[in-house]
């Protein structure tokens, strides 16, 4: 799913997740007069992060609209076009930013289609920026996967890739539930952020989607299972075809983190007896933790060794980039964790 | 058919110097009309490249180089 490309590769689009993303947009936007997007400098800018490049130009300003910087009020009349049938995808510009709109996206966005008995769905994305990594500090480099996951209602995606990102957002679109779209700001392939690689990949040009609700093995392994999202996806790659033939890595790519596929992560580790996690969101009562007890409400006899865990240590992010390196999950501490875990 | 693709003028300035921020293709690829081949940067503001004819496809200057508006980029055959 996560190609490496070669250098004998021929004839192969490849894409920025940024742009992969906004070409799934503009797809179903041809295909569905009920899709139009909202937000913080999405229309001409085109999306801080470029998750809307291009959109403007084709469907103008009806469709992708530009809002004033108040997040209660463009979730909430998001939420009412999505109960009246509309398709709107909402961007709210970076999770921190939740903290204004939350009343909106947990007590409405998230349950009113339980509370209407079922007669009501809310067919919306809520996309949003999230991750750290360039030095935008405490307020604009947080993760918060977990917190949206935490809270029935939501479903929540987390790609790593352009292929995931494009499938998952086409997905998304088409869900007739809430659907929360997190794109880390590092696996975007912007040209004024730190490069990384594999944020650049094939991507088909035609509409495909990528299923909600399942994990895949980015990189296939037998002797340590290694969990992860997003970014740190990237990272875990790296390290697993670093340590080939020396250890062998399995790198299992959640994709997405409401619903969990438990089942990918019990079958894997089933095999391995071995488990790191690595997440880029706080280590505290979240996603870490939760995959650990998907192993242990089970059976914790599957365990050969105990879990590693390379998670955002419980501190806001510093603005230093010193400091910001060392807490964020890094190559280094990744190949450390599962040499620890081999060893155990 | 053999076409040169240029680095775009995107800056007022003729001495301005981009960078190319981001190839899309390798050297020995073939790419179709219309395809992205490169993003590039003068100032922080970015553009796409596109591919103008189909054909195969040879890259003149390195990734994340700076580069002189106008420079030749690449070429396709």
């Amino acid at each position: 799913m996560t190609a490496t490309l070669t250098e004998t590769e021929v004839g192969i689009r490849r894409l920025t997740t940024a742009k992969a993303i906004s070409e799934g947009i503009a797809q179903e936007m041809r295909d569905n007069q009920e899709v139009f997007v909202m937000g913080e400098d999405v229309g001409p800018y085109g999306g801080i992060f470029g998750s809307t490049g291009g959109l403007f130009d084709e469907f103008g300003a009806s469709r992708i609209i530009d809002t004033p910087i108040s997040e209660t009020g463009f979730i909430g009349a998001g939420i009412g076009a999505a109960v009246e049938g509309m398709r709107p995808i909402v961007e709210l510009m970076f999770v921190d930013f939740f903290g204004v709109c939350m009343d909106q996206i947990y007590n409405h966005m998230a349950k009113i289609h339980y509370e209407s008995g079922g007669n009501v769905k809310v067919p919306m994305v809520l996309m949003t920026a999230t991750g750290g990594g360039y030095g935008d500090a405490a307020q604009h480099s947080q993760c918060l996967w977990a917190t949206f996951a935490h809270m029935p209602g939501l479903k929540v995606v987390v790609p790593s890739n352009p292929y995931d990102a494009k499938g998952l957002m086409i997905s998304a679109i088409r869900d007739d539930n809430p659907v929360l779209f997190m794109f880390h700001k590092g696996v975007m392939g912007l040209p004024w952020m730190a490069k990384n690689p594999r944020s650049i990949g094939p991507v088909p040009e035609e509409a495909y989607t990528v299923p909600i609700g399942k994990a895949a093995i980015a990189h296939a392994g037998s002797a340590v299972t290694v969990v992860s999202v997003s970014l740190s996806v990237q990272h875990c790659l790296d390290v697993a075809e670093a340590l080939e033939g020396k250890t062998s890595v399995e790198v299992l790519d959640l994709r997405t983190i409401s619903p969990l596929d438990r089942e990918s992560i019990l079958t894997s580790v089933a095999k391995t007896g071995r488990l790191v996690i690595v997440d880029e969101d706080y280590k505290s009562f979240g996603l870490s933790g939760e995959v650990v007890a998907t192993i242990t409400d089970v059976d914790p006899r599957m365990l050969k060794a105990p879990v590693q865990r390379v998670c955002y240590p419980d501190v806001p992010v510093p603005y230093s980039h010193v400091l910001e390196y060392e807490a964020l999950p890094t190559r280094d501490k990744i190949q450390t964790a599962i040499e620890a875990v081999m060893k155990g | 058919m053999s076409v040169i693709i240029s680095f775009p003028e995107m800056s007022k300035d003729e001495s301005a110097e981009g960078v190319l921020a981001t190839w899309f293709v390798k050297t020995g690829e073939r790419v179709r009309v219309g395809q992205i081949i490169a993003e590039v940067a003068v100032d922080k503001v970015s553009l796409d490249v596109e591919a103008p004819i189909d054909g195969t496809v040879t890259l003149l200057v390195e990734e994340e180089s700076a580069v002189r508006q106008g420079t030749p980029i690449a070429q396709i055959d």
